[in-house]
Protein backbone atom coordinates (compact mmCIF):
# COMPACT_ATOMS: atom_id res chain seq x y z
CA UNK A 1 0.00 0.00 0.00
CA UNK A 2 1.44 3.12 -0.93
CA UNK A 3 1.89 5.76 1.49
CA UNK A 4 0.03 9.39 1.83
CA UNK A 5 2.19 12.46 2.29
CA UNK A 6 -0.23 15.65 2.73
CA UNK A 7 1.34 18.93 1.15
CA UNK A 8 -0.50 21.76 2.94
CA UNK A 9 0.20 25.26 2.10
CA UNK A 10 0.01 27.85 5.04
CA UNK A 11 -2.20 31.01 5.04
CA UNK A 12 -0.78 33.82 5.37
CA UNK A 13 -1.92 34.41 8.80
CA UNK A 14 0.03 31.43 9.77
CA UNK A 15 2.95 32.45 8.18
CA UNK A 16 2.60 36.24 10.03
CA UNK A 17 1.92 34.27 13.25
CA UNK A 18 4.65 32.04 12.94
CA UNK A 19 7.40 34.69 11.85
CA UNK A 20 9.41 35.80 15.60
CA UNK A 21 9.48 39.86 15.64
CA UNK A 22 13.13 39.87 15.68
CA UNK A 23 13.17 38.41 11.68
CA UNK A 24 10.02 40.96 10.73
CA UNK A 25 12.44 43.80 12.19
CA UNK A 26 15.15 42.29 10.30
CA UNK A 27 13.80 41.96 6.91
CA UNK A 28 11.77 45.09 6.94
CA UNK A 29 12.37 48.39 4.88
CA UNK A 30 13.65 50.23 7.64
CA UNK A 31 16.59 47.55 8.35
CA UNK A 32 17.12 47.50 4.81
CA UNK A 33 17.80 51.41 4.98
CA UNK A 34 19.53 51.52 7.98
CA UNK A 35 22.16 48.22 6.67
CA UNK A 36 22.54 50.81 3.48
CA UNK A 37 24.04 53.68 5.44
CA UNK A 38 25.66 51.35 7.69
CA UNK A 39 27.69 49.95 4.27
CA UNK A 40 28.06 53.71 3.39
CA UNK A 41 29.55 54.47 6.60
CA UNK A 42 31.77 51.18 7.12
CA UNK A 43 33.24 51.73 3.14
CA UNK A 44 34.05 55.30 4.05
CA UNK A 45 36.25 54.31 7.40
CA UNK A 46 37.96 51.64 4.83
CA UNK A 47 38.40 54.41 2.18
CA UNK A 48 40.00 57.36 4.63
CA UNK A 49 42.32 54.32 6.71
CA UNK A 50 43.72 53.60 2.93
CA UNK A 51 43.84 56.72 1.15
CA UNK A 52 45.41 59.59 3.43
CA UNK A 53 43.63 62.33 0.74
CA UNK A 54 40.42 61.10 1.72
CA UNK A 55 39.25 62.96 5.01
CA UNK A 56 37.31 60.28 7.37
CA UNK A 57 33.82 60.74 9.05
CA UNK A 58 35.69 62.43 11.96
CA UNK A 59 37.89 64.87 10.64
CA UNK A 60 34.46 65.95 8.93
CA UNK A 61 32.88 66.28 11.77
CA UNK A 62 35.50 68.59 13.63
CA UNK A 63 35.52 70.45 10.35
CA UNK A 64 31.95 71.03 10.45
CA UNK A 65 32.21 72.16 14.12
CA UNK A 66 34.52 74.72 12.97
CA UNK A 67 32.63 76.05 10.53
CA UNK A 68 29.97 76.18 13.17
CA UNK A 69 31.88 77.92 15.34
CA UNK A 70 32.82 80.48 12.68
CA UNK A 71 29.75 81.50 12.19
CA UNK A 72 30.15 80.33 8.58
CA UNK A 73 27.63 77.62 8.39
CA UNK A 74 23.97 79.47 8.55
CA UNK A 75 24.88 81.91 6.60
CA UNK A 76 26.12 80.69 3.39
CA UNK A 77 24.13 77.45 3.60
CA UNK A 78 20.72 79.80 3.98
CA UNK A 79 22.32 82.24 0.69
CA UNK A 80 22.79 78.66 -1.02
CA UNK A 81 19.12 77.47 0.40
CA UNK A 82 17.74 80.40 -1.42
CA UNK A 83 18.93 80.38 -4.83
CA UNK A 84 18.35 76.73 -5.16
CA UNK A 85 14.73 76.82 -3.69
CA UNK A 86 14.24 79.90 -6.20
CA UNK A 87 15.96 77.96 -9.64
CA UNK A 88 14.13 74.84 -8.03
CA UNK A 89 10.77 76.22 -7.81
CA UNK A 90 10.93 77.84 -10.88
CA UNK A 91 11.46 74.93 -12.98
CA UNK A 92 8.85 73.43 -11.27
CA UNK A 93 6.27 75.59 -12.30
CA UNK A 94 7.27 76.73 -16.34
CA UNK A 95 8.42 72.81 -16.74
CA UNK A 96 4.85 71.71 -15.62
CA UNK A 97 3.36 74.44 -17.44
CA UNK A 98 5.42 73.83 -20.43
CA UNK A 99 4.93 70.12 -20.33
CA UNK A 100 1.30 70.11 -19.93
CA UNK A 101 1.81 72.21 -23.25
CA UNK A 102 3.84 69.87 -25.50
CA UNK A 103 1.77 66.95 -23.76
CA UNK A 104 -1.67 68.34 -24.95
CA UNK A 105 -0.62 69.81 -28.32
CA UNK A 106 1.19 68.38 -31.21
CA UNK A 107 2.10 72.39 -32.26
CA UNK A 108 3.45 72.85 -28.95
CA UNK A 109 5.72 69.85 -28.87
CA UNK A 110 6.71 70.40 -32.57
CA UNK A 111 7.69 74.20 -30.98
CA UNK A 112 9.44 73.05 -27.64
CA UNK A 113 11.15 69.78 -28.46
CA UNK A 114 14.00 71.18 -30.47
CA UNK A 115 15.21 73.99 -27.64
CA UNK A 116 13.89 71.16 -24.58
CA UNK A 117 16.84 68.74 -26.25
CA UNK A 118 18.88 71.41 -26.31
CA UNK A 119 18.65 72.18 -23.05
CA UNK A 120 18.98 68.58 -21.71
CA UNK A 121 22.53 68.13 -23.47
CA UNK A 122 24.41 71.77 -22.03
CA UNK A 123 25.83 70.48 -19.07
CA UNK A 124 25.47 72.48 -15.50
CA UNK A 125 28.88 73.80 -15.91
CA UNK A 126 28.43 75.44 -19.03
CA UNK A 127 25.45 77.27 -17.67
CA UNK A 128 27.16 78.19 -14.50
CA UNK A 129 29.74 79.62 -16.82
CA UNK A 130 28.06 81.14 -18.86
CA UNK A 131 25.37 83.22 -16.57
CA UNK A 132 28.44 83.94 -14.47
CA UNK A 133 29.75 86.28 -17.48
CA UNK A 134 25.85 87.65 -18.11
CA UNK A 135 24.80 88.40 -14.55
CA UNK A 136 28.10 88.44 -12.67
CA UNK A 137 29.04 87.18 -9.00
CA UNK A 138 25.26 88.05 -7.00
CA UNK A 139 22.59 85.57 -6.81
CA UNK A 140 20.86 85.78 -10.23
CA UNK A 141 23.95 83.64 -11.46
CA UNK A 142 23.03 80.67 -9.51
CA UNK A 143 19.47 81.01 -9.63
CA UNK A 144 19.33 80.83 -13.29
CA UNK A 145 22.17 78.34 -13.46
CA UNK A 146 19.76 75.85 -11.35
CA UNK A 147 16.64 76.90 -13.63
CA UNK A 148 17.94 76.22 -16.63
CA UNK A 149 19.98 72.86 -15.84
CA UNK A 150 16.21 71.61 -13.95
CA UNK A 151 13.78 72.93 -16.27
CA UNK A 152 14.47 70.68 -19.62
CA UNK A 153 13.89 67.50 -16.88
CA UNK A 154 10.62 68.51 -15.29
CA UNK A 155 9.39 69.69 -19.08
CA UNK A 156 10.63 65.90 -20.77
CA UNK A 157 9.11 64.08 -17.79
CA UNK A 158 5.74 66.49 -17.36
CA UNK A 159 5.22 66.20 -21.31
CA UNK A 160 5.72 62.28 -21.16
CA UNK A 161 3.16 61.97 -18.53
CA UNK A 162 0.32 63.90 -20.32
CA UNK A 163 0.75 62.01 -23.23
CA UNK A 164 0.60 59.02 -21.20
CA UNK A 165 -3.29 60.67 -19.73
CA UNK A 166 -6.11 57.66 -20.38
CA UNK A 167 -7.40 58.15 -23.44
CA UNK A 168 -11.00 57.01 -22.22
CA UNK A 169 -11.17 59.68 -19.67
CA UNK A 170 -10.00 62.22 -22.03
CA UNK A 171 -13.03 60.97 -24.37
CA UNK A 172 -15.40 61.09 -21.18
CA UNK A 173 -13.95 64.93 -20.96
CA UNK A 174 -14.48 65.85 -24.43
CA UNK A 175 -18.57 64.21 -24.62
CA UNK A 176 -19.21 66.05 -21.57
CA UNK A 177 -17.55 69.19 -22.24
CA UNK A 178 -15.61 70.05 -19.15
CA UNK A 179 -13.71 73.13 -19.85
CA UNK A 180 -10.25 72.59 -20.35
CA UNK A 181 -9.02 74.74 -16.87
CA UNK A 182 -10.64 72.14 -15.37
CA UNK A 183 -9.53 68.92 -17.22
CA UNK A 184 -6.34 70.07 -16.65
CA UNK A 185 -6.54 70.98 -12.97
CA UNK A 186 -8.56 67.27 -12.58
CA UNK A 187 -7.87 64.71 -15.16
CA UNK A 188 -3.88 66.07 -16.69
CA UNK A 189 -2.04 67.01 -13.26
CA UNK A 190 -3.31 64.21 -10.95
CA UNK A 191 -2.68 61.39 -13.61
CA UNK A 192 1.04 63.15 -14.06
CA UNK A 193 1.71 63.41 -10.48
CA UNK A 194 4.53 60.80 -10.59
CA UNK A 195 5.72 62.32 -13.44
CA UNK A 196 6.13 65.62 -11.64
CA UNK A 197 7.59 64.15 -8.73
CA UNK A 198 10.20 62.33 -10.78
CA UNK A 199 11.09 65.48 -12.73
CA UNK A 200 11.18 67.58 -9.13
CA UNK A 201 13.54 65.15 -8.01
CA UNK A 202 15.60 65.37 -11.16
CA UNK A 203 15.57 68.72 -11.08
CA UNK A 204 16.70 68.80 -7.30
CA UNK A 205 19.78 67.01 -8.09
CA UNK A 206 20.13 68.47 -11.02
CA UNK A 207 19.74 72.18 -10.03
CA UNK A 208 22.22 71.40 -6.64
CA UNK A 209 25.07 70.76 -9.45
CA UNK A 210 24.05 74.22 -10.85
CA UNK A 211 23.89 76.22 -7.10
CA UNK A 212 26.82 74.35 -6.44
CA UNK A 213 29.12 75.21 -9.66
CA UNK A 214 27.34 78.56 -10.29
CA UNK A 215 28.70 79.64 -6.83
CA UNK A 216 31.82 78.06 -6.95
CA UNK A 217 33.02 79.32 -9.76
CA UNK A 218 31.26 83.38 -9.37
CA UNK A 219 29.74 82.94 -6.28
CA UNK A 220 30.88 85.42 -2.77
CA UNK A 221 29.27 83.32 -0.23
CA UNK A 222 27.33 80.02 -0.09
CA UNK A 223 27.69 76.27 0.10
CA UNK A 224 30.01 76.27 -3.25
CA UNK A 225 31.66 79.20 -2.16
CA UNK A 226 33.16 77.91 0.95
CA UNK A 227 33.65 74.66 -0.42
CA UNK A 228 36.29 76.35 -2.84
CA UNK A 229 37.60 78.34 -0.44
CA UNK A 230 38.96 74.89 1.26
CA UNK A 231 39.77 73.34 -1.79
CA UNK A 232 41.96 75.89 -2.47
CA UNK A 233 43.26 76.06 0.69
CA UNK A 234 43.92 72.26 0.04
CA UNK A 235 41.78 71.45 3.49
CA UNK A 236 39.48 68.53 1.82
CA UNK A 237 37.49 67.76 5.59
CA UNK A 238 36.52 71.17 5.34
CA UNK A 239 35.73 70.50 1.40
CA UNK A 240 33.90 67.66 2.58
CA UNK A 241 31.92 69.06 5.51
CA UNK A 242 30.37 71.13 3.41
CA UNK A 243 29.69 68.14 1.02
CA UNK A 244 27.94 66.34 3.23
CA UNK A 245 26.11 68.88 5.24
CA UNK A 246 23.81 69.78 1.64
CA UNK A 247 23.97 66.56 0.64
CA UNK A 248 22.40 65.17 3.73
CA UNK A 249 19.90 68.30 3.72
CA UNK A 250 18.64 66.88 0.34
CA UNK A 251 18.09 63.53 1.05
CA UNK A 252 15.98 65.01 4.33
CA UNK A 253 14.35 67.60 2.02
CA UNK A 254 13.23 64.10 -0.48
CA UNK A 255 12.63 61.44 2.56
CA UNK A 256 10.26 64.41 4.37
CA UNK A 257 9.14 66.54 1.88
CA UNK A 258 8.92 65.02 -1.51
CA UNK A 259 8.30 61.99 -0.62
CA UNK A 260 5.09 62.63 2.02
CA UNK A 261 4.04 64.68 -0.73
CA UNK A 262 3.98 61.94 -3.19
CA UNK A 263 2.18 59.66 -1.01
CA UNK A 264 -0.45 62.16 0.06
CA UNK A 265 -1.11 62.97 -3.47
CA UNK A 266 -1.41 59.23 -4.38
CA UNK A 267 -3.76 58.20 -0.98
CA UNK A 268 -6.50 57.05 -3.56
CA UNK A 269 -4.34 54.85 -5.10
CA UNK A 270 -3.46 53.24 -1.28
CA UNK A 271 -7.22 53.38 -0.65
CA UNK A 272 -8.00 50.74 -3.32
CA UNK A 273 -10.66 48.07 -2.56
CA UNK B 1 -37.88 68.10 -26.25
CA UNK B 2 -34.93 66.67 -27.62
CA UNK B 3 -35.01 65.94 -31.68
CA UNK B 4 -31.43 64.04 -32.62
CA UNK B 5 -31.56 63.65 -36.80
CA UNK B 6 -29.15 61.37 -38.47
CA UNK B 7 -29.63 61.36 -42.18
CA UNK B 8 -27.21 59.59 -44.80
CA UNK B 9 -24.66 59.10 -42.21
CA UNK B 10 -21.55 57.39 -43.93
CA UNK B 11 -18.06 56.45 -41.79
CA UNK B 12 -14.53 54.88 -43.72
CA UNK B 13 -12.17 54.23 -41.85
CA UNK B 14 -8.24 54.54 -43.11
CA UNK B 15 -10.28 56.47 -46.10
CA UNK B 16 -7.46 56.52 -49.59
CA UNK B 17 -5.60 54.02 -48.45
CA UNK B 18 -5.72 50.25 -49.06
CA UNK B 19 -6.70 49.54 -45.59
CA UNK B 20 -9.84 51.71 -46.32
CA UNK B 21 -13.19 49.64 -44.46
CA UNK B 22 -16.68 51.41 -43.95
CA UNK B 23 -18.49 50.66 -41.06
CA UNK B 24 -21.70 53.19 -41.72
CA UNK B 25 -23.37 53.10 -44.94
CA UNK B 26 -26.40 55.64 -45.38
CA UNK B 27 -27.39 55.40 -41.71
CA UNK B 28 -30.75 57.78 -41.79
CA UNK B 29 -32.92 57.81 -38.42
CA UNK B 30 -34.64 60.15 -36.19
CA UNK B 31 -35.33 60.06 -32.62
CA UNK B 32 -37.73 62.40 -31.12
CA UNK B 33 -38.64 63.45 -27.31
CA UNK B 34 -38.75 61.15 -24.48
CA UNK B 35 -38.07 57.96 -26.01
CA UNK B 36 -35.23 55.13 -25.24
CA UNK B 37 -34.37 53.96 -28.18
CA UNK B 38 -32.08 50.50 -28.76
CA UNK B 39 -29.25 49.93 -31.48
CA UNK B 40 -28.56 46.63 -31.64
CA UNK B 41 -26.77 43.99 -34.01
CA UNK B 42 -23.84 41.63 -33.94
CA UNK B 43 -20.32 42.58 -32.89
CA UNK B 44 -18.71 44.59 -35.76
CA UNK B 45 -21.52 46.26 -37.18
CA UNK B 46 -20.55 49.71 -36.36
CA UNK B 47 -23.10 50.18 -32.97
CA UNK B 48 -20.42 51.48 -30.92
CA UNK B 49 -18.69 54.38 -33.54
CA UNK B 50 -22.14 55.27 -34.49
CA UNK B 51 -22.44 56.31 -30.69
CA UNK B 52 -19.23 58.18 -30.96
CA UNK B 53 -20.03 59.90 -33.59
CA UNK B 54 -23.29 61.18 -32.30
CA UNK B 55 -20.93 62.38 -28.92
CA UNK B 56 -18.79 63.90 -31.51
CA UNK B 57 -15.65 61.82 -30.53
CA UNK B 58 -15.31 60.28 -33.38
CA UNK B 59 -16.23 62.47 -36.97
CA UNK B 60 -18.29 61.38 -39.44
CA UNK B 61 -17.20 60.98 -43.50
CA UNK B 62 -20.40 61.90 -45.03
CA UNK B 63 -23.92 62.47 -44.20
CA UNK B 64 -25.71 64.86 -41.85
CA UNK B 65 -26.05 64.77 -37.83
CA UNK B 66 -28.12 67.05 -35.70
CA UNK B 67 -29.12 67.47 -32.36
CA UNK B 68 -31.92 70.63 -31.30
CA UNK B 69 -32.84 71.11 -27.99
CA UNK B 70 -36.53 73.31 -27.51
CA UNK B 71 -34.69 74.47 -23.75
CA UNK B 72 -32.95 77.43 -25.87
CA UNK B 73 -29.41 76.89 -25.97
CA UNK B 74 -26.71 74.20 -27.05
CA UNK B 75 -28.02 70.58 -26.70
CA UNK B 76 -26.76 68.84 -23.26
CA UNK B 77 -25.52 65.24 -23.87
CA UNK B 78 -24.66 62.45 -21.07
CA UNK B 79 -22.91 59.42 -22.34
CA UNK B 80 -22.42 56.12 -20.07
CA UNK B 81 -19.30 54.37 -21.15
CA UNK B 82 -19.29 50.23 -21.02
CA UNK B 83 -16.72 51.28 -18.56
CA UNK B 84 -17.24 53.54 -15.66
CA UNK B 85 -14.86 56.02 -16.87
CA UNK B 86 -14.33 57.65 -13.17
CA UNK B 87 -11.13 59.65 -12.37
CA UNK B 88 -9.77 57.22 -10.19
CA UNK B 89 -8.28 60.09 -7.60
CA UNK B 90 -11.18 62.19 -7.00
CA UNK B 91 -14.65 60.79 -4.45
CA UNK B 92 -17.68 59.82 -6.20
CA UNK B 93 -18.90 63.17 -5.29
CA UNK B 94 -15.95 64.86 -7.27
CA UNK B 95 -16.59 62.47 -10.44
CA UNK B 96 -20.35 64.15 -10.10
CA UNK B 97 -19.25 67.30 -10.02
CA UNK B 98 -16.65 67.01 -12.61
CA UNK B 99 -18.60 67.22 -15.52
CA UNK B 100 -21.58 69.79 -14.76
CA UNK B 101 -21.62 72.80 -16.36
CA UNK B 102 -21.45 74.87 -12.72
CA UNK B 103 -20.51 74.13 -9.28
CA UNK B 104 -23.60 75.47 -7.46
CA UNK B 105 -26.17 74.83 -4.72
CA UNK B 106 -28.12 73.52 -7.20
CA UNK B 107 -26.07 71.39 -9.35
CA UNK B 108 -24.27 69.85 -6.08
CA UNK B 109 -27.97 69.13 -4.50
CA UNK B 110 -29.16 67.22 -7.97
CA UNK B 111 -25.77 64.89 -8.02
CA UNK B 112 -26.75 64.03 -4.83
CA UNK B 113 -30.26 63.38 -5.96
CA UNK B 114 -29.16 60.87 -8.78
CA UNK B 115 -26.38 59.52 -6.10
CA UNK B 116 -29.45 58.35 -3.90
CA UNK B 117 -31.68 57.14 -6.90
CA UNK B 118 -28.67 54.99 -7.62
CA UNK B 119 -28.09 53.89 -3.69
CA UNK B 120 -24.62 55.36 -2.74
CA UNK B 121 -25.32 58.63 -0.76
CA UNK B 122 -23.14 57.27 1.67
CA UNK B 123 -20.35 56.07 -0.89
CA UNK B 124 -20.32 59.85 -1.95
CA UNK B 125 -16.60 60.39 -0.61
CA UNK B 126 -15.35 57.51 -1.27
CA UNK B 127 -12.37 57.00 -4.40
CA UNK B 128 -13.88 54.84 -7.56
CA UNK B 129 -10.70 51.85 -6.25
CA UNK B 130 -13.13 51.39 -3.13
CA UNK B 131 -15.61 50.32 -5.14
CA UNK B 132 -17.22 47.23 -6.68
CA UNK B 133 -17.26 47.20 -10.86
CA UNK B 134 -21.53 47.34 -10.21
CA UNK B 135 -21.29 50.27 -8.04
CA UNK B 136 -18.54 51.95 -10.09
CA UNK B 137 -21.14 51.62 -13.47
CA UNK B 138 -23.95 53.13 -11.20
CA UNK B 139 -21.54 56.44 -10.25
CA UNK B 140 -21.49 56.23 -14.33
CA UNK B 141 -25.04 56.27 -14.69
CA UNK B 142 -25.68 58.38 -11.62
CA UNK B 143 -23.15 60.85 -13.55
CA UNK B 144 -24.75 60.88 -17.02
CA UNK B 145 -28.26 61.95 -15.64
CA UNK B 146 -27.05 64.56 -13.01
CA UNK B 147 -25.83 66.79 -16.14
CA UNK B 148 -29.84 66.83 -17.14
CA UNK B 149 -28.76 65.82 -20.51
CA UNK B 150 -31.23 66.35 -23.77
CA UNK B 151 -29.47 63.03 -24.87
CA UNK B 152 -28.51 60.37 -22.94
CA UNK B 153 -26.08 57.78 -25.07
CA UNK B 154 -25.43 54.47 -23.02
CA UNK B 155 -23.05 52.58 -25.21
CA UNK B 156 -23.57 48.44 -23.52
CA UNK B 157 -23.18 49.52 -20.28
CA UNK B 158 -23.89 46.50 -18.62
CA UNK B 159 -21.87 43.76 -20.46
CA UNK B 160 -18.98 44.06 -17.93
CA UNK B 161 -21.02 42.91 -15.28
CA UNK B 162 -22.44 39.32 -13.59
CA UNK B 163 -26.02 38.58 -14.94
CA UNK B 164 -27.19 39.16 -11.21
CA UNK B 165 -25.77 42.89 -10.88
CA UNK B 166 -26.62 43.79 -14.54
CA UNK B 167 -30.16 42.69 -13.65
CA UNK B 168 -30.55 44.81 -11.03
CA UNK B 169 -29.22 47.54 -12.75
CA UNK B 170 -31.52 47.54 -15.64
CA UNK B 171 -34.40 47.76 -13.32
CA UNK B 172 -32.80 50.48 -11.91
CA UNK B 173 -32.13 52.13 -14.69
CA UNK B 174 -36.00 51.85 -16.14
CA UNK B 175 -36.48 53.23 -12.57
CA UNK B 176 -34.59 56.55 -13.11
CA UNK B 177 -35.70 56.94 -16.94
CA UNK B 178 -39.06 56.75 -15.83
CA UNK B 179 -38.89 59.40 -13.43
CA UNK B 180 -36.63 61.47 -15.73
CA UNK B 181 -37.93 60.99 -19.22
CA UNK B 182 -34.89 61.64 -21.07
CA UNK B 183 -34.25 60.95 -24.82
CA UNK B 184 -31.72 57.83 -24.75
CA UNK B 185 -30.19 56.16 -27.52
CA UNK B 186 -28.51 52.73 -25.85
CA UNK B 187 -26.33 50.50 -27.57
CA UNK B 188 -26.34 46.63 -27.03
CA UNK B 189 -25.46 43.09 -28.71
CA UNK B 190 -28.12 41.66 -25.72
CA UNK B 191 -31.76 41.52 -27.57
CA UNK B 192 -33.45 40.59 -23.94
CA UNK B 193 -32.04 43.89 -22.58
CA UNK B 194 -33.32 45.59 -25.41
CA UNK B 195 -36.79 44.55 -25.86
CA UNK B 196 -37.00 45.09 -21.86
CA UNK B 197 -35.73 49.06 -21.90
CA UNK B 198 -36.81 50.09 -25.05
CA UNK B 199 -39.94 52.24 -26.87
CA UNK B 200 -37.93 51.24 -30.32
CA UNK B 201 -35.26 49.27 -31.52
CA UNK B 202 -32.83 49.87 -34.26
CA UNK B 203 -31.40 47.04 -35.99
CA UNK B 204 -27.99 46.95 -37.29
CA UNK B 205 -26.54 44.63 -39.67
CA UNK B 206 -22.89 43.72 -40.93
CA UNK B 207 -21.83 46.22 -43.28
CA UNK B 208 -23.31 48.99 -40.92
CA UNK B 209 -26.47 49.23 -42.47
CA UNK B 210 -30.08 49.43 -40.93
CA UNK B 211 -32.10 46.04 -41.32
CA UNK B 212 -35.41 47.03 -39.14
CA UNK B 213 -36.50 49.70 -37.19
CA UNK B 214 -39.04 47.44 -34.54
CA UNK B 215 -41.34 49.33 -32.23
CA UNK B 216 -41.67 47.72 -28.77
CA UNK B 217 -45.21 48.91 -27.41
CA UNK B 218 -45.36 47.23 -24.51
CA UNK B 219 -46.69 48.63 -20.54
CA UNK B 220 -44.00 49.65 -18.35
CA UNK B 221 -41.91 48.77 -15.76
CA UNK B 222 -41.33 45.53 -17.64
CA UNK B 223 -39.74 42.53 -16.59
CA UNK B 224 -37.99 39.57 -18.06
CA UNK B 225 -40.25 37.09 -16.59
CA UNK B 226 -43.47 38.71 -17.55
CA UNK B 227 -44.53 36.51 -20.31
CA UNK B 228 -45.12 39.55 -23.06
CA UNK B 229 -42.23 40.68 -22.87
CA UNK B 230 -40.91 37.32 -23.11
CA UNK B 231 -42.71 36.17 -26.24
CA UNK B 232 -41.73 39.78 -28.16
CA UNK B 233 -38.39 39.03 -27.39
CA UNK B 234 -38.63 35.79 -29.31
CA UNK B 235 -40.18 37.21 -31.99
CA UNK B 236 -37.29 39.73 -32.08
CA UNK B 237 -34.66 37.15 -31.77
CA UNK B 238 -36.24 34.96 -34.66
CA UNK B 239 -35.75 37.69 -36.73
CA UNK B 240 -32.25 38.63 -36.16
CA UNK B 241 -31.79 34.99 -36.38
CA UNK B 242 -33.11 35.53 -40.06
CA UNK B 243 -31.24 38.28 -40.40
CA UNK B 244 -27.90 36.40 -39.64
CA UNK B 245 -29.19 33.56 -41.83
CA UNK B 246 -29.32 35.98 -44.78
CA UNK B 247 -26.44 36.90 -44.02
CA UNK B 248 -24.87 40.65 -45.91
CA UNK B 249 -26.79 40.19 -48.40
CA UNK B 250 -30.42 41.05 -46.61
CA UNK B 251 -31.94 44.54 -48.10
CA UNK B 252 -32.23 47.03 -45.87
CA UNK B 253 -35.59 47.82 -44.72
CA UNK B 254 -34.87 51.27 -43.23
Amino acid sequence: MSTMTENRRRSTTEIEESTSAWRKRLTSDGAARVAALLSFFVLWLVVSAVFGRVPGPVEVVVRLVEEFARGEVFGNFASTLYRFGVGVALATVVGIAVGVMMGLSQLSRAFFESPVLVGLSIPAIIWSFLTVMWFGFGNLSPIVTTFLTAVPFVIINVAQGVRGVSRDLRDMSSTYNVPLGRRVKDLVLPAVTGYVATGVRFAMIIGWNGVLLSEWFGGSGGVGYRSRFWYDANRYGGFAAWTVLFVGFIVLLDRFVLDRMIRRAFRWRDNAA
Amino acid sequence: MAVLTVRDLCKTFNVGTPRASRVLDNISFEVKGQTFVSIVGPSGCGKSTLLNIISGVEEHTSGHISLESDTGGAARMGYVFQDPRLLPWRSVMKNMMYVQDDHDDDTVERARRYLDMVGLTKNADFFPGQLSGGMQQRVGIARAFAVEPDLLLMDEPFSHLDAITARGLRAQLQDIWSQSKKTVVFVTHDVVEAVELSDRIIVLQPGGRIYEDITIDLPRPRRQSDPTVATLQAEVLARLEKMKAIGNLAEPVA
